[in-house]
């Protein structure tokens, strides 16, 4: 009942913000319902996708403060294991989600033990190299298909099919996705208002303050990093169905562990709305760069190269990304 | 039979152990004077790379005399890096550092990308192409390599040199273990901290210019330099350079013992060894050396900050 009541908490934000989010919500509901391209919805799903990663990867990040490159694993984890699932046993996808989140969770368990006990770029190194271990493992292994992937046929599960979430068109995904979105709100908003949230934000600011206070550390870190887990499982489980041809390569490689980062990054790493933010404003920059200039001009590699500049101005000018921009701005505004 | 496989693997990881201590000098410079971890590192080799290749390649020239115009590329590169963007890094924290460098990573990749293309690209003429030096035992070794394990060992002595022996070397030292201090004592740490980029870039070029020689060059090459640099300056202790060395020398026997098992496994003629073939995993051994040792001791073999 407390959890709950903390999930549905928003008091603490100024009404402005709220009258904000109530309309992006509203915008985001009926955004199907008005006449959209079928590039614009994918882009929408990747929004989806890459906010509920960023909000996972914002509770060890930013309100943690625990630099983690190593979330592609979680999404390879997630992934390989719907599309195993499905291919090989016919289990649906409501039951390989969760057995997915469970398998990345105990493997976070696994390697978080010894991971916590690094810190600071060793941390964030460490997270990399047992990201890249499983991707090299992946990349052998006969039984999840090597180095070729898995293919989810659409053809032998005819569309729709809501058990095993296969659909031809993208407007369910988009509403599956949207009430994942909202949930994983609610969840980081609990998150936020839980004493493992305090601990965490306590270790941040302050490792050694907070282990005097007698917070267990590790242990805050490995739950946390449990609960981060789960919300980017979740999502790979989701990509499977959803882009139906799994590989190695865009599942866990390191750019996707980077992109998950740079979301919350951007938008505001340790704020409620930072990764949703950052998703909001990147994937849109980034697929309509990638059409206009890399497709249709035929420049490859350019919509990277402006998107590598946004992530340099942005560490360079703001670390604190655009939440830490807009308090700023509203912190003058007061003062005045 | 078997022992001459062992050998040559042996000798092999060690030619190759020498250029990627070159490569990890440069990282653990700068890491050592200014506590940042530049993920780049890997894209300044591939710089290197490309600068080796394109103008053996251009000039039709000797590939190893390149070698003096890849360390001003790098260096320039280094330079302007810390100048124009590193800088401002400094005043953020770490987060913003990680992913400033990402950054930089990124955008050194994508243009390699856009102007020179995603295929493989290797150096096939010179001098020392084809020829190889027999090291008795029936082990031989490819000319190219040889003079690469050499000229990078030449190089390493040389910058140790510079921090050892010069004044600025001296400075530079000074900035790595008190910035502080060593702004109160009247030393530019600002342009020590750019020399740190200058130098850590024109060595890993020289790096870049050597591994062209014998390894093909594309704009993705970087990560895996990158992350066995991570591994040799983890095994060395960040900051140290005579670790780098002796790490290096480690790091390249292990991505040559997958080679060596594969090779046993064959002339053995053992099935259950047959049946996992290792070269696969050739750098995955890396990784776990990276993880492994920074449970172990955190601060490297040779660490000797914090």
């Amino acid at each position: 009942m407390e959890a709950l009541r903390n999930a549905l908490d928003f008091s603490d934000f100024p009404r402005t913000d709220l009258v904000v989010a109530a309309v992006v919500a509203a915008v985001l509901v009926a955004f199907p319902l008005m006449p959209y391209s079928s590039f614009a919805m994918a882009t929408m799903i990747q929004f989806l996708m890459f906010s509920i990663y960023g909000m996972g990867w914002n509770t060890i990040g930013g309100y943690g403060g625990q630099v983690d490159l190593g979330k592609a694993q979680y999404v390879g984890i997630g992934a390989y294991t719907t599309a195993v699932m499905l291919i090989r046993w016919d289990v649906p996808f409501w039951v390989s989600m969760p057995v997915g989140m469970a398998l990345a969770v105990g493997w976070s368990f696994v390697i978080g033990y010894p991971l916590f006990k690094l810190k600071g770029h060793y941390f964030a190194i460490a997270t990399i190299a047992t990201s890249l271990v499983i991707k090299d493992l992946f990349e052998v292994w006969d039984f999840v298909g090597a180095a070729r992937g898995l293919h989810i046929s659409p053809v032998k599960y005819p569309p729709p099919d809501f058990l095993r979430l296969i659909f031809k068109e993208d407007v369910y995904y988009y509403y599956f996705l949207l009430g994942f979105f909202f949930l994983g709100i609610l969840i980081i908003n609990w998150f936020r208002h839980s004493r493992l949230g305090f601990q965490l934000r306590a270790i941040r600011d302050n490792e050694d303050l907070a282990r005097s206070l007698g917070i267990n550390v590790h242990w805050a870190k490995i739950k946390t990093y449990a609960l981060a887990t789960a919300f980017v499982s979740a999502v790979g489980s989701f990509h499977a169905v959803y882009i139906k041809n799994i590989e190695p390569e865009d599942t866990m490689s390191l750019d996707i562990s980077v992109l998950i980062a740079l979301m919350a990054m951007l938008g505001g790493a340790g704020s409620l709305w930072g990764p949703i933010i950052g998703a909001g404003i990147l994937i849109p920059l980034k697929s309509y760069l990638k059409e206009w200039l890399g497709a249709k001009a035929g420049l490859i590699g350019i919509d990277l190269i402006l998107y590598a500049v946004i992530i340099m101005l942005v560490s360079a000018v703001e670390p604190k990304g655009i939440w830490g921009l807009l308090d700023r701005l509203r912190r003058a505004k007061r003062s005045r | 039979m078997a022992l001459d496989v062992l050998v040559a693997s042996l000798v092999a990881g060690l030619l190759i152990g020498m250029v990627l201590a070159l490569v990890a000098l440069g990282l653990t410079i700068i890491f050592g004077v200014m506590d940042i971890v530049n993920f780049a590192h890997g894209e300044f080799l591939m710089v290197g790379m490309y600068t080796g290749l394109l103008v053996a390649q251009g000039a039709r020239m000797e590939p190893l005399l390149t070698l003096p115009l890849a360390a001003m590329v790098g260096f320039v590169l280094g330079w302007l890096c810390y100048f124009l963007f590193v800088k401002f890094l400094l005043r953020g924290p770490m987060v913003a550092q990680l992913l400033g460098t990402f950054g930089l990573m990124l955008f050194l990749r994508n243009l390699a990308l856009l102007f020179f293309g995603s295929e493989d690209r290797a150096i096939h003429h010179g001098l020392l192409v084809g020829k190889s030096i027999s090291l008795g035992m029936g082990v031989s070794v490819p000319a190219t390599k040889l003079a690469a394990a050499f000229l990078a060992v030449s190089a390493f002595a040389a910058v140790w040199l510079l921090i050892n022996r010069t004044k600025v070397g001296k400075a530079l030292q000074a900035t790595a273990l008190n910035a502080q201090g060593a702004r109160y004592m009247g030393i530019p740490t600002d342009r020590m901290n750019g020399l740190a980029w200058g130098i850590g870039g024109a060595t890993v070029t020289i790096a870049g210019a050597l591994l062209v020689n014998f390894w093909a060059v594309n704009p993705y090459v970087g990560l895996l330099f990158t992350m066995l640099a991570f591994t040799i300056v983890a095994l060395g202790g960040f900051g140290s350079v005579p670790g780098a060395f002796l790490a290096g020398l480690v790091v390249g026997l292990i991505t040559e013992i997958p080679g060596i098992w594969d090779s046993l496994s064959l002339a053995l003629d053992w099935r259950w060894m047959m049946d996992v073939p290792m070269t696969s995993f050739k750098y995955t051994w890396v990784y776990l050396a990276y993880f492994i040792i920074m449970l172990a001791r955190p601060k490297g073999l040779f660490g000797w900050k914090r």
